[in-house]
């Protein structure tokens, strides 16, 4: 067998890693992959808070990426049909915190604006982003980072550290988003 | 006016208004793909339902067991839009119903509870021993 899945299992295991994603991402994947892990952590006795941080989070990413993507084709109608790519990762640090991990392709237009926000969101305390997260959530078709301002708000107040991302030109026109986010 | 019925699937809440029987509820998750799509309908029905009626209390049970972050903006437009009708003299309660181990339920709802202004928002905690 020339494609060694042993390679990936082992490297993922050292990590930490519970499940891993790649692939095609809809509304249905979401509700799949966020619904069997709270099953999964549930079965283990996972304290409910936890098992709630975590689900709030995957859906919170994975919705991202389906979002955007449809975004990306009512922006180019050759592109129409189009579905939705991403990597998702959920896993456990050495020290037991869950975390949950999301990629995908963006725009590089888009690059620099998202990396802004999530700077805006890594400088902020607990107070600050609850307060920024009332007056975002008050606001009327709000300046956010397209429509999902609030769901990285949402997510750096159930992480127990800032949010960490990276983006990675890919080509001339696209980028590679990524990001981590630690539970509580 | 004819009630306002909506089923539960796995991202979306059940919803029953009922105008005869004065009974609101919406119950269960809430993370729909296209969020104002599906409520959109709901806040015609009220706005109209609201514009119908004069000083008869209105109480509305909300019971969500996890909402995403659009649902939260949604939330927030609903009870907003319920604040200018209570502006104008009507009398809306909304009981935001949760389990009590379901610590984030209730902090979302005390911060909902935070920012409405004239509708009456009570917390109502309620465990397994007491059948809701």
């Amino acid at each position: 067998m020339k494609m060694s899945l042993f390679k990936y299992y082992e490297e993922m295991q050292g990590e930490g890693v519970i499940l891993y994603f790649n692939g095609p991402v809809s509304q249905h994947m979401v509700e799949s992959i966020a619904g069997l892990m709270r099953t999964k952590m549930r079965a283990e006795d996972t304290g409910m808070g936890s098992v709630q941080r975590v689900f709030a989070v995957l859906v919170e990413q994975m919705q991202n990426i389906v979002r955007y993507s449809s975004e990306q084709r009512t922006d180019s109608p050759e592109r129409l049909g189009e579905m939705a790519h991403g990597q998702v990762v959920v896993g456990r640090e050495k020290d037991g915190r869950f975390f949950v991990a999301c990629g995908n392709r963006i725009l590089a237009d888009d690059s620099r604006s998202l990396a802004s926000h999530l700077q805006l969101l890594q400088g902020m305390s607990k107070e600050e982003l609850k307060a920024y997260y009332k007056e975002q959530r008050k606001l009327q078709g709000s300046g956010t980072f397209k429509g999902a301002g609030l769901g990285f708000v949402e997510m750096a107040r159930k992480a127990s550290c800032p949010l960490d991302y990276d983006i990675v030109p890919v080509d001339a026109s696209t980028s590679f988003f990524s990001m981590k986010v630690v539970t509580q | 006016m004819r009630k306002y019925q909506v089923q539960a699937t796995s991202s979306s809440p059940y919803i029953n208004f009922d105008p005869d029987k004065m009974f609101f509820e919406i119950r269960g998750e809430s993370y729909p793909e296209n969020c104002w799509a599906f409520y959109s309908p709901m806040f015609d029905w009220f706005r109209e339902f609201l514009g119908g009626i004069n000083g008869a209390p209105v109480e509305i049970d909300m019971e969500i067991i996890y909402f995403n972050s659009s649902s939260s903006k949604t939330f927030m437009d609903f009870f907003e839009m319920l604040d200018e009708h209570a502006s104008a003299g009507k009398n809306i309660v909304v009981n935001w119903r949760y389990h009590e181990e379901n610590e984030s339920a209730m902090e979302c709802g005390e911060e909902f509870m935070e920012d409405v202004d004239t509708i009456r928002f009570n917390l109502v905690e309620y465990n397994d021993t007491v059948a809701a």
